[in-house]
């Protein structure tokens, strides 16, 4: 199995990505018929270097590299309604954050982007606490992300004003709240990885 | 009627307003929500970049601690609602989408069996309290105060087999708005996306999204714009300083979450709805559907001491 799939690898192209982003959990690529209708309702498409459209047919054709480079799954802002509207069935935003999984699975933290660290900060809090707290998310992907000191530096002065609105209208404490059986939380990240190295 | 509650993340921090209106609107109707206890972060839209699976299991963990308590967990921020609905319906699906989500939560000592249901706040005023109980509670009615009303991604999309609105022109919190005395004008951006995921990855997108909807809500003469999601509030409440001032222009518009309005109407005061939360100023509106007598009963604890002096 294995060989032949390697014999058909050609250009670059890997027949076996298209597999790879299914089990990642994006189901439904192989329905798509090209019809557009994701890329014809994305309200981040402008922004993006590929469209919805075409990265589902870059993932059929096994385009690896090219897809997991590409910015677009980063931009896409998960509002589903292009899956909502498809008239195949394709799981195209599970697509898309199925291809940010692998990105962060194979990038090195050198190279992180901003998205890349965005997602990888928001795990190592959900593990440390259990929950979510977004001043220390704010911060992390900022320091995390491989943009340089000057922009970082410029993007926090940035945020000051809406930190101060939030503490002017109490709108958090300055603690962030911890799951108590955190060992549960940590338990199900760790069964998690466990169960899909074996998959 | 008892609902386990899932308030989640958001809930507790940026938009503890949300909190605090949601739970008095139902005790104003005598619904009780329980808390989950001990509950943990459902995923938000950030696990799935780390596994699918992940994704799955977090608000697993929430799921199998709600069928302890109740038939019904409600969810007032659509991320946890979608996530809670979503583990939900895979375990449903077949016995070994059960099997492989309880292996996820071996040693924990949960197990899932995916037996309650997950309904949002706007599905339990509607469809099982009613708008006719709805409306014989109002003590304010808000004659006068025009509004659109913003659902954002989440509420009525993906693809779950339940849903209890329209997926292109939700109309729920629409007909609560009107029930409620308000007048709602028309708006084209009703599910558009605020951009709130990819807010601090990708700002530009996501400011140039939130603007959109709130130059289209400023150009139709709203007042206030009405939402239900703690994320969709953050961008166009918290964040409208910024963006007025990348694009020049004065928006100045309260967003309102609708168990405030809600309880706008019920005649709560607003110190416990959490209008003084909110970013943009919303006084000009609380002010004027203030409940009738408003001094001497600061102090009193019940909704119910209080409608009988309010009326
Ligand atoms: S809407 Fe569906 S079928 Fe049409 S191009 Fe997009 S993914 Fe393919
Ligand atoms: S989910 Fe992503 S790709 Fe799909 S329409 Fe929304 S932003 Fe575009």
């Amino acid at each position: 199995m294995e060989d032949s799939y390697n014999k058909t690898a050609i250009n670059g192209l890997d027949p076996k990505f298209k597999f790879e982003v299914i089990q990642a959990g994006g189901e439904g690529l192989s329905a798509c018929y090209q019809c557009g209708t994701c890329t014809g309702g994305c309200p981040s498409v402008e922004d993006m270097d590929y469209t919805p459209r075409q990265i589902i047919r870059m993932v059929s054709f096994g385009m690896r590299e090219k897809v997991l480079n590409a910015t677009a799954p980063f931009i896409c802002a998960s509002c589903y309604l292009c899956q909502m509207r498809c008239p195949r069935d394709v799981k195209i935003t599970d697509i898309m954050a199925a291809i940010k999984s692998i990105s962060i699975k194979y990038s090195n933290s050198s190279g992180n982007t901003r998205g890349q660290a965005f997602y990888t900060s928001f795990n190592e809090i959900v593990y440390n606490l259990g929950r979510l707290f977004e001043p220390m998310l704010m911060l992390k992907a900022t320091f995390r992300s491989k943009e340089s000191f000057g922009y970082k530096i410029k993007y926090l002065t940035k945020s000051v004003p809406l930190g101060i609105e939030f503490i002017k209208h109490r709108k958090f404490s300055m603690k962030p709240k911890k799951v108590e059986s955190i060992e549960e939380v940590q338990k199900i990240y760790e069964n998690v990885r466990k169960m899909e190295a074996k998959e | 009627m008892k609902y386990s509650y899932y308030p989640g993340c958001s809930l507790e921090s940026t938009s503890v307003e949300y909190d605090i209106s949601t739970r008095e609107v139902f005790k104003a109707f005598d619904l009780t929500l329980e808390e989950i206890p001990d509950w943990n972060c459902c995923g938000a839209s950030s696990a799935h970049s780390e596994s699918y699976l992940l994704s799955l299991a977090l608000p697993a963990r929430d799921l199998a601690k709600a069928e302890d308590i109740e038939s019904t967990v409600v969810a007032p921020c659509p991320s946890c609602y979608q996530n809670l609905k979503r583990v939900k319906e895979y375990v449903e699906k077949s016995i070994e989408n059960r099997d492989r989500i309880n292996k996820a939560l071996e040693g924990t000592g949960l197990k899932v069996e995916g037996k309650v249901a997950v309904k949002h706040p706007l599905d339990i005023l509607i469809n099982e309290l009613g708008l006719e109980k709805l409306a014989e509670k109002i003590k304010v009615p808000l004659e006068g105060l025009r509004v659109v009303t913003y659902y954002g991604c989440m509420i009525i999309r993906p693809d779950g087999s339940y849903t209890f609105d329209d997926m292109e022109n939700p109309m729920t919190m629409d007909r609560i708005t009107l029930t409620l005395g308000a007048s709602v004008l028309p708006f084209t951006r009703k599910t558009r996306c605020c951009g709130g995921p990819v807010m601090v990855n990708n700002e530009e997108t996501a400011l140039r999204l939130s603007y959109d909807i709130l130059k289209e809500a400023k150009e139709a003469d709203a007042q206030a714009i009405i939402v239900a999601c703690p994320l969709c509030h953050l961008s166009l409440d918290a964040k409208q300083p910024l963006i007025e001032k990348k694009y020049g222009d004065k928006v100045n518009l309260p967003i309102i979450y609708f168990t405030q309005l809600i309880g706008l109407a019920l005649g709560i005061p607003e110190e416990r709805l959490g209008f003084d939360k909110l970013i943009i100023d919303a006084s000009g509106i609380t002010a004027k559907y203030k409940p009738k007598k408003k001094k001497s009963n600061k102090k009193k604890t019940t909704a119910k001491a209080k409608s009988i002096t309010t009326h």
